[in-house]
């Protein structure tokens, strides 16, 4: 072994493909497609896909919106609202959109007559477009129905000179062709020769390339039509990757018009892109609408151009609309889809939506409780898309998750029957308070915080994880504020012993590795791709990403004795002191010399600056006005509770991602700065919301969602949580080696700690602070384990277990099974229940299973054995 | 009998106990000469010719070329190494002497001598691309073969249809996945891992069956109770998790009680010449088991050699500790492998599973051409030696040629990602396939430029 790769993520990172938005898919819902290769542009298959109308459950539907003749029309307006033309041949859409009286809005630019005030200035045209005609103001009129709008336009520079920018249009259409796409030119290796920087990111070497390489046969300035890369991508001549354009199209237009111009190369005095808006943001249409998009840039010099043929779209959901290349979107089935749109290095999205087809009674959204201000935003969206909230959840349901997503643990029987029977009407917040005072609510939370921070005993020796652990949990203890907590992580100095937070900078080495692991555990952010290439789905550049490392050039660490050795990490150490040394940067080979440190976005320090680099960085990343910071441990606290986080996954928030409703993220960090970045408010907070207090079981006109937070959504028990509730409800505790008898899993500071159930059921190895880590995946090892293996089994079968004790205690059956659902479901059995049960219980008793000695226990273990592999009881909910 | 490490001090007086579970599976084996393979031939489940199997034998530490597929004698004592050349039953084709077995089948495997990568020279990157066709970039965990086949082939009965054996690969020192999971596939697509040492005297798969003291009843009871428990919350159907866990548990019932499925993980029904055959060792018995499984239905097998390089004898001869010696070759692991990989290819071929069996064997990595100091050849993935065999994969051939030294290819390199549109080739499953991550990525099953090496098919 010559060379170790470090660890996590390969070196290597070439994003092939589209860029795409949301989380997980569904299992079910993934499928092979047999679309041609060269349809790799084509935006991806549905995730997280809503359901088509035709998958709806039976209820009584209504149209979603009135149709258009028998909703009344109540104006019309041009989008945008202004035209601006500034550059010679460039035209601009004008789309007429009518609002309706239900709220609806359509296209009708196709119906609307639209003319100009004065055609010598502007003309507009059949489909939609407004031509320059000549300098000067204009207005531009639009009729429908008998409403009228209008719009200023304006025209400059008619008669300038004009040529084709190399940075602003022809990389556009090579990148909005795919021709610098992951899987063609724009691959590490290129293809067939030929290799272009992805999606254009570098313009220089990109010109360079395209006009010098290949002794300057892919660019023939004398005869442009002769050129590769007019002759390839029109299919003239053979293509590995097909037509991507004919002879004669705009596309082809904007290439052959630069090379006949003697391809002037891209200048920095270029303008650049300032600023991308989509019109319109937002739109709730009727199925089978097509809405035209339009999408204007903002340059430096002040001009706006209407890109909308070359920004590249996607839509998040195709379930709900799809998008084609010309930014015409189809919309299909019910819900919400944000259509992303990306020109040059920005991203906006259009949110579009087709409410459900059900007649929500105003009523239902009155009526609903709001417990506070989260509620107040999941109505009001749930309220756009036609969804009705499920009903509370009743006094049972909510202490058993209250339990378990706050503190991961089961009540007591105990526990419960005292908070059925308790009548105050703050209960549910008094309970939720003395939740967190309790040492299981720290447990749970250090566990999830090392979790984050990679607590594990194969990166550290077996002193320095305790100290590192037991500093994450006394930090739990006290509430420190999240801001607070991170600043002393960042900044940490000193003995790793003493220091327990120091740590961080024993397991993250070098500058690489810390500045990747910064952003994605505390700013849900993934730079990782800005390794080799400017990232494709987010606006961070490589300088971006290097300045970042530079940051964290001058921590060393000074290792104390020997602390052994770790396959595959080499030698540990103990008393290991961190400190900043005076100097030193980072310097990647691909940069001749170290960029200044500099945070994401944020002001570069000078390379030569004195400043203690650290707390400069931990400034900026703790910062209120750091718009990730505080919005990345919002959306992991709520994805604890809710089950599923405003952004998903968690740590890959992005422009290109948004959140599913963003003004509610939005007022939550804006709540949690106010409040001093609290955990525990933050935590509070959300179990205080009616939201959260919602019953599990959706209605049959919100079974279709799963991410707007109608229904509080089920979730297989964490591996440890379940392992845990298996040893309380048996009350036998799991032997762990090396730890004393009755050690809950979620008190183990380390996840190296040998167990097949743990590792069956989908503990974290804390590798890479990414929750997919953490797998809550149902397997058949699960099953047969929870089946035949000994961990269950064992615990059910150990003299002097709970069934020992009860029936040692002389409870009847009937009392066994109550205790038994108290327990493992924190609710008493139906009536129905117990007596199908009892009946069971009964036959079964009267048999002679001489496996075992004594029948009764037999039949009530398996009665124990059933319960706890119950989806009841394997499941939150 | 079955359960060596059996708790012997139960009661059997209900007269149905766990024993019921076995006997049924016994019997039926009894008279199971020919494999089930032909049963389900007859059900017209399988057709031999579209409805190909896989073994891939992961030779983990990266067997020397030099010292076994691609030997040159006529180099300098510092690169040809301690082995000779031995004839093969096709002439043309010689091999290491540390494979005496396998010569006598050259005939019927193919070698590729022109295998190269050009990632980073760790075990992990190797290991990856061998699996899935790629290295892992940009988030994205490429699904290994099984996998892909599970998906597009589903199940062929009561048993899995992706079995890896004997443990994933641990660590190789690079901390980078392995390529042996189903990537973005989805976890639904993951092979069922065996988790347990086929060459254990009491080796048994995890949690197979219950344990003695629950009989037949209570296993049904239990079962019965716990539907009927579930009923009290019916709505959890609408949850794709609680779906799964419900087909986790029919499929783990399914395996219990399938005495075919389960007879097929049962080493000891095997006469105890032909577990000697295979050799009495992880691999050996390993290759056997993956026999056994592919006659019952299972689409993929993967046999991982060995799960670590350190502190164990492996193909990964720095020569110095915690790695191999050189001479581990010639005295452990040569003849491991020659045992297992012949005994495997005598079988599949008398049974008449060779032609719908492809079976690969590769390491990640060649070593390098000069012995270093410690004696040993150190990591060297610009040139190695890769055997396929059945499948349709044509028999005694040479595709491929390395320098004189073995340093190089000279002639027709081949990449990983040609393995792989290879091995999809034989599958049946179209190399541009395309695949959506759960991003919405499409990704092509083979990146495009990657084709199969046509020559190697008969």
């Amino acid at each position: 072994m010559e060379i170790l790769v470090r660890r996590g993520r390969s070196l290597f990172w070439i994003l092939s493909g589209l860029m795409m938005l949301w989380g997980a898919i569904p299992l079910a819902a993934q499928s092979p497609s047999a679309a041609p290769y060269h349809d790799f542009d084509k935006p991806g298959k549905a995730t997280r896909s809503s359901n088509p109308a035709q998958s709806l459950p039976p209820v009584q539907p209504v149209p979603a919106h009135a149709t258009p003749s028998t909703s009344p029309l109540r104006g019309i307006k041009f989008l945008p609202s202004q035209v601006s033309l500034a550059i010679p041949l460039l035209n601009q859409r004008a789309v007429v959109e009518a609002t309706y009286a239900d709220g609806h809005v359509a296209d009708v630019t196709s119906q609307a007559i639209v003319t100009s005030s004065n055609a010598a200035v502007a003309q507009p045209d059949k489909q939609g477009f407004v031509h320059p005609e000549g300098d000067g103001h204009a207005e531009l009129m639009a009729s429908f129905q008998g409403f009228r709008a209008t719009a200023p336009v304006e025209v400059k520079n008619f008669t300038a000179p004009f040529e084709w920018s190399f940075r602003n249009h022809v990389l556009p259409v090579m990148t909005k062709m795919g021709c610098n796409s992951g899987p063609c030119h724009g691959a590490a290796a290129g293809k067939n020769g030929f290799k272009l920087t992805l999606r254009g990111f570098d313009p220089v070497t990109d010109y360079y390339t395209l006009t010098h390489q290949a002794i300057g046969r892919r660019t023939n300035r004398l005869e442009p039509a002769k050129s590769l890369i007019l002759l390839k991508p029109t299919l003239t001549i053979p293509h590995g990757g097909g037509q991507r354009f004919p002879v004669g199209s705009p596309e082809y237009q904007v290439m052959s018009g630069w090379i006949a111009a003697g391809m002037p190369p891209p200048k920095p005095s270029d303008p650049r892109i300032v600023d991308l808006q989509v019109y319109p943001h937002e739109a709730s249409l009727v199925p089978g609408a097509l809405q035209q998009l339009v999408v204007m840039a903002k340059f430096s010099d002040g001009h706006s151009e209407d890109v909308t043929r070359w920004a590249k779209y996607d839509s998040g959901d195709e379930g709900v609309a799809t998008v084609n290349g010309a930014g015409l979107v189809t919309m299909h089935g019910y819900g919400e889809a944000p259509v992303t749109v990306w020109y040059l290095s920005h991203v906006t999205f259009a949110r579009m939506r087709i409410p459900y087809p059900y007649h929500i009674d105003e009523a239902v959204f009155q009526r609903a409780l709001r417990h506070n201000y989260i509620d107040n935003y999941i109505l009001a969206h749930l309220e756009q898309l036609h969804i009705p909230p499920s009903p509370p959840a009743g006094d049972a349901e909510f202490i058993r998750r209250a339990y378990l997503d706050g503190a991961g643990i089961l009540p007591t029987p105990a526990e419960v029957k005292a908070f059925v029977k308790d009548k105050s009407p703050d209960k549910r917040d008094r309970l939720i308070d003395a939740l967190m005072k309790r040492p299981e609510f720290a447990d749970y939370w250090a566990y999830k915080w090392s979790d984050l921070l990679l607590v594990t005993s194969n990166r550290l020796s077996y002193p320095e994880m305790w100290s590192y652990y037991n500093w994450i949990r006394s930090s739990v203890a006290q509430d420190k504020p999240w801001d607070q907590f991170v600043r002393q992580i960042a900044t940490a100095s000193g003995n790793t012993l003493q220091n327990g937070a120091a740590n961080y900078w024993v397991i993250h080495r070098n500058p690489i590795d810390i500045s990747e692991n910064m952003t994605e555990a505390f700013l849900g952010i993934n730079i990782t791709c800005a390794h080799c290439h400017n990232h494709p789905l987010a606006k961070w550049t490589q300088k971006d990403y290097y300045g970042m490392a530079d940051l964290f050039a001058r921590v060393r660490l000074k290792m104390g004795q020997p602390g052994g050795a770790r396959p595959g990490i080499g030698p540990i150490f103990r008393d290991v002191t961190v400190y900043s040394g005076a100097s030193g940067d980072y310097t990647d080979d691909r940069f001749s010399r170290p960029l200044p440190p500099k945070p994401l976005g944020a002001k570069a320090l000078p390379i030569n600056t004195t400043a203690d680099l650290r707390a400069y960085f931990a400034d900026w990343l703790t910062s209120p006005q750091n718009p990730f910071f505080a919005r990345a441990i919002v959306n992991r606290v709520w994805k604890n509770f809710m089950g599923e986080g405003l952004v998903e996954p968690v740590d890959d928030m992005r422009d290109t991602n948004p959140p599913t409703n963003e003004a509610l993220l939005n007022a939550m960090v804006k709540d949690f700065v106010a409040h001093h970045m609290d955990v525990n408010y933050l935590i509070r907070t959300i179990m205080q919301s009616a939201a959260y207090q919602t019953a599990s079981k959706p209605t049959p006109e919100n079974v279709v969602d799963n991410k707007y937070y109608s229904h509080y959504l089920i979730r297989r028990l964490p591996a440890e949580v379940m392992l845990d509730a298996f040893s309380q409800i048996t009350q036998e505790p799991e032997h762990f080696d090396g730890y004393p008898l009755g050690t809950r899993a979620l008190q183990l500071p380390d996840t190296a700690v040998k167990s097949y159930f743990l590792t069956a059921f989908g503990r974290p190895i804390r590798e890479q602070s990414q929750e997919s880590e953490r797998s809550a995946v149902p397997t058949i090892t699960q099953a047969l384990h929870i089946i035949n293996g000994g961990t269950l089994n064992n615990k059910l079968r150990a003299k002097g277990n709970v069934l020992d004790k009860l029936m040692k205690a002389g409870d009847s059956d009937t009392q066994i099974v109550t205790y038994l659902y108290l327990a493992a479901f924190s609710r008493y059995p139906s009536s129905a229940e117990l007596t199908t049960l009892l009946g069971h219980l009964q036959v079964a008793e009267a048999q002679n299973v001489k496996g075992a000695n004594n029948p009764r226990r037999a039949a009530l273990s398996d009665l124990t054995w059933a319960m706890l592999t119950s989806r009841e009881f394997m499941f939150d909910h | 009998m079955f359960r060596l490490d059996a708790d012997k001090k139960v009661h059997f007086c209900d007269g149905v106990t766990r024993r019921d579970f076995l006997h049924a599976g016994a019997l039926a084996m009894l008279g199971l000469t020919l494999p089930q393979f032909v049963d389900m031939k007859a059900m017209g489940a399988v057709d031999p010719k579209k409805d190909i199997n896989c073994i891939q034998l992961m030779l983990v530490g990266g067997p020397s070329q030099l010292d076994t597929w691609d030997m040159k004698p006529d180099a300098p004592a510092s690169i040809r190494g301690p082995y000779k050349p031995i004839k093969t039953n096709v002439s043309g084709i010689q091999i290491s002497e540390i494979f005496p077995r396998m010569a006598k089948h050259a005939d019927k495997f193919a070698l590729v001598r022109s295998m190269y990568h050009t990632a980073a020279a760790v075990h992990d990157t190797g290991c990856q691309m061998m699996q899935t066709g790629r290295l892992f970039r940009g988030g994205l965990e490429s699904p290994n073969y099984g996998s892909v086949l599970s998906k597009e082939k589903g199940p062929k009965g009561a048993i899995p249809t992706n079995v890896l054996l004997p443990y994933p690969i641990g660590q190789l020192g690079g901390n980078l996945p392995h390529g042996d999971t189903a990537g973005f596939l989805g976890k639904k697509y993951d092979p069922f891992v065996l988790n347990s040492d086929p060459s254990d005297p009491h080796f048994q798969v995890p949690d197979m069956l219950p344990p003695d003291y629950i009989s037949a009843l209570r296993v049904d009871r239990r079962r019965d109770w716990r539907k009927l428990i579930d009923q009290s919350v019916s709505y959890f159907e609408t949850s794709q998790d609680a779906k799964l866990m419900d087909s986790t548990f029919s499929e783990a019932y399914t395996l219990m009680t399938s005495t075919k499925a389960r007879a097929a993980f049962e080493l000891n029904q095997e006469p105890e010449d032909v577990r000697k055959k295979y050799g009495m060792n992880r691999f050996g018995q390993g290759c056997l088991l993956a026999r056994r499984l592919v006659e019952n239905g299972v689409r993929f097998v993967t046999v991982n050699m060995f799960e670590t390089v350190f502190n164990e004898i492996t193909w990964d001869i720095h020569g110095s500790a915690p790695f191999s010696p050189i001479s581990c070759m010639g005295n452990l692991v040569g003849p491991m492998f020659d045992n297992g990989f012949s005994s495997l290819l005598e079988d599949l071929s008398d049974r008449g599973l060779l032609d719908n069996t492809l079976v690969v064997a590769t390491g990640e990595f060649g070593r390098t051409p000069r012995i270093n100091p410690a004696g040993g050849r150190d990591h060297w993935p610009q040139c190695w030696t890769i055997v396929l065999a059945g499948g349709g994969i044509k028999g005694g051939q040479a595709v491929g040629s390395s320098d004189s030294i073995g340093a190089a290819p000279q002639d027709r390199p081949v990449q990983p990602s040609h393995i792989a549109a290879t091995v999809y080739h034989a599958l049946g499953i179209p190399i541009d396939l395309i695949i959506a991550t759960p991003e919405g990525r499409q990704v092509r099953l083979v990146d495009h430029g990657f084709d199969p090496i046509m020559e190697l098919f008969a």
